[in-house]
């Protein structure tokens, strides 16, 4: 005879599980991550921000891209905080899509008893605050990289740097290689926005190379996908008339 | 059971005295850009609490704004303590500039109500020295006395059991929790008295926690039912300080470890506490006591806070009153405790825990950087980038909930004509670099007074370099504030595309070109 009933429970537990595998939430890489602006998921391997990265930008039109990476979690209910560069352009960083209500921009250099730099100010931030955007004109030493990435990775925050895409530690580098602004004629116009190519470089699952074509500041302040070529209406100057 | 007879001894406009302002001078102290407390001359003018910094200034003319010090204002208000102290050791600081006894040993010892309200009077006077009034009043339960002390001239005796007949005339806005008393008086009840008559357990099913605090105050009872507390088991924490500290920083850094440790345990058995004592010793064995109460939960930084503020007071006070050697012990025993109720954090929008980390870390680069090493966007109006947008110090917002946009009247944006439209440049130099802008033959290019450049620019001279330009626009002048002679500004705007792919904006200002912002 045949335990029906053990073969029933067997049977049972064996749907049970293939129930728990579909209904077990996805708690991958993408669980590791933080959303970023539409325009910008295809840059990045997992589609989004992974937690504990060091992304760094280059190339004309550096800061606005630092700008449209961070702007992705801020818009999500992140914090923003900006080390060592204060002559971001903060109009700039609202019309990117950063709220300005979680944003603090912090000098390193302004305690005259402290020694602790850029890097002190970084380590202190990474946990409390979701992204930390460092300016171009901050040195870390390499030695403070290892110590701050291995700090980022635990808490989940996530540095993004300008302009210091070739020093050590850059997990996904992004490159603008080529920039050309449309809207701005000889004596006319105004400009409207820049159409950028950006390429990426980086260690793990980003080292595969990637590109794109973005509008980068689009019309609007905001980071544009350009699947295609825009249409040509978009880009046309607002301003014609002054001409 | 009847609340415990109080006595409240307040210092009206402690905020403006503490600053070392006279009160005929009009000054308003300011936190979060609302003003707190206004000196009775600027009152005059109008100026009241909750006013916005701009509408208080257009009030009053030559009105002075000061931000507020709370570390100052509990710092001045320790050698007004001090003078209560052969009174009682018991004395509850329940803001600077207010503070509360137990009346009960005070009024037997020195013969009843009115003989303690004098002695308190003189004390206090004595130590004020005429810087400001001292209001008295007696009463059953902290709250009716407060009020009581707020109605003085200068003193104002309740007698015992007839509080609730004290308070019911009072309009509903003096129990201080606007939401809950804007329903109200959308119901109808505009008095405390007509709020007691309600059924306590229809306002408990109607406004639950809140609610029945408020009834119950309201009835002249304690805002929580005796039984509701919690015996205490001895939850007092303490640290010995060695060698002993004479210096302000080394005690309150160890008063902060201890208020965390205390404040982890408090959390983990689900308490919080509203009044905590600290107690200080020196190594002669001088002590000092004092308690401190906080309408929410005091939180760990607050606790350190008031240990730092109490101790800054006693340190640093006059030789008479000044301990003659270090501080060896601290001890912080949590006085009046409550069930966690625990903040409820939102998810989306509202307070959130994110912002709670993020409001922490700023407190705490702030201590160590300095104030203004910490700061926040804010929207302001302007026609430039660099004036559109300012930095101000993250120390005198709240960071909580805040909204960067100051310009909104009524929820509408008034519109800055001459504005350049997006997309605004994403670096703006505090401080602009001098460049050439040359034309054709080499020549600088000048706008003329009808706002016409001489000659179509052909080359950006930076720092000796000169670099040729693609494309231009411009120039777009700009004639501002030309009925202040000392704001008045010119200036003629370009937006400059050089061949290396740099967009600029470039201004002409007094006859000298400057790169003002880039599009990087």
């Amino acid at each position: 005879m045949f335990d029906t009933r053990e073969m029933a429970a067997a049977e049972r537990v064996t749907n049970l599980r293939l129930v728990a595998d579909k209904v077990a939430p996805l708690a991958l890489a993408r669980e590791r991550t933080m959303p970023l602006l539409p325009a910008l998921t295809s840059l990045f391997p997992e589609g989004g921000l992974r937690r504990g990265s060091i992304v760094a930008t280059d190339g004309v039109g550096a800061t606005s891209l630092a700008l449209a990476v961070a702007a992705g979690p801020s818009a999500a209910g992140s914090w923003t905080a900006v080390v060592g560069d204060p002559g971001l352009g903060l109009a700039a960083a609202a019309e990117s899509g950063l709220v300005l209500e979680r944003m603090l921009v912090i000098d390193p250099n302004a305690g005259q008893g402290s020694d602790k730099g850029a890097a002190g100010v970084v380590a202190a931030l990474v946990g409390a605050i979701d992204v930390v955007l460092v300016g171009p004109g901050v040195r870390i030493r390499p030695a403070d990289v290892r110590r701050l990435s291995a700090r980022m990775r635990e808490r989940g925050s996530v540095l993004i740097r300008v302009g210091a895409i070739d020093e050590p530690g850059v997990d996904i580098g992004l490159r603008i290689v080529e920039s050309e602004w449309t809207g701005l004629g000889v004596g006319h116009g105004l400009l409207r926005a820049r159409r950028v190519r950006i390429e990426t470089q980086g260690r793990g699952s980003a080292a595969r190379p990637r590109g794109a074509a973005f509008l980068l500041p689009g019309p609007h302040g905001e980071p544009v996908a350009l699947g295609e070529p825009a249409p040509e209406h978009e880009l046309r100057p607002v301003l014609q008339a002054l001409a | 059971m009847a609340p415990v007879r109080t006595l409240v001894a307040w210092c009206p406009d402690w905020p403006v005295v503490a600053l070392g302002r006279e009160l005929h001078e009009s000054v308003a102290v300011i936190f979060a850009n609302r003003v707190i407390a206004a000196s009775p001359a600027a009152r005059q003018h109008g100026v009241a609490r909750g006013l916005r910094r701009r509408v208080a200034q257009s009030r009053c003319a030559d009105l002075d704004v000061i931000e507020r010090d709370e570390a100052r204002e509990a710092r001045s208000f320790e050698p007004v303590l001090a003078a209560l102290d052969d009174i009682t050791p018991r004395v509850e600081v329940t803001r600077p500039g207010t503070c509360a006894i137990a009346m009960r040993g005070p009024s037997r010892y020195f013969g009843g109500d009115e003989a303690v309200a004098d002695l308190v009077r003189q004390r206090m006077g004595e130590a004020l020295a005429g810087r400001t009034e001292i209001r008295v009043g007696i009463a059953d339960g902290p709250f009716a006395a407060g009020l009581a002390a707020r109605a003085a001239r200068p003193t104002r005796i309740i007698e015992e059991g007839t509080s609730p007949g004290f308070l019911a005339p009072m309009s509903i806005s003096v129990l201080e929790r606007p939401e809950l008393t804007d329903v109200l008086v959308r119901l109808g009840l505009r008095s405390l008295g007509s709020f007691a008559d309600l059924p306590p357990a229809d306002v408990l099913a109607r406004f639950g926690d809140e609610g029945r605090g408020a009834h119950r105050l309201a009835s002249g009872l304690e805002e929580r039912p005796p039984d509701a507390r919690l015996a205490p088991p001895d939850w007092s924490i303490s640290t010995e300080i060695d060698p002993p500290a004479d210096r302000i920083d080394r005690v309150a850094f160890c008063a902060r470890t201890l208020a965390d440790d205390l404040h982890q345990r408090l959390e983990h058995d689900g308490i919080s506490c509203v009044r905590i004592a600290i107690e200080a010793e020196t190594e002669y064995g001088e002590t000092l006591l004092r308690l401190w109460r906080h309408e929410g939960a005091l939180s760990a930084a607050a606790i350190a806070d008031r240990v730092r503020w109490q101790l800054d007071g006693w340190l640093n006070g006059s030789a008479a009153t000044r301990p003659s050697g270090g501080i060896a012990r601290v001890t912080l025993v949590p006085d009046e405790i409550v069930p966690a109720k625990g903040r409820q954090l939102g998810f989306w929008g509202g307070e959130t825990e994110v912002d709670e980390r993020a409001a922490r870390v700023a407190a705490r680069l702030q201590g160590q950087l300095g104030a203004d090493a910490v700061m926040v966007p804010e929207r302001r109006g302007g026609r430039h980038p660099d004036e559109q947008l300012v930095l101000v110090p993250a120390a005198t917002v709240e960071l909580r909930g805040r909204s960067a946009d100051e310009r909104a009247v009524d929820g509408e944006v008034p519109p800055w004509p001459g504005q350049l439209p997006a997309p605004s440049p994403s670096r703006v130099p505090a401080k602009p670099h001098a460049v050439e802008l040359t034309d054709a033959a080499g020549e600088m290019v000048t706008v003329t007074g009808r706002g016409l450049a001489s000659a179509p620019p052909v080359a950006l001279v930076i720092r000796g370099r000169t670099v040729p330009i693609s494309g231009w626009a411009g120039p777009w002048p700009v004639d501002e504030r030309w009925w202040d002679t000392d704001d008045h500004r010119r200036r003629a705007r370009f937006q400059i595309l050089t061949e290396d792919g740099q967009a600029r904006l470039v201004t002409l200002e007094h006859g000298q070109w400057w790169v003002t912002a880039l599009w990087d």
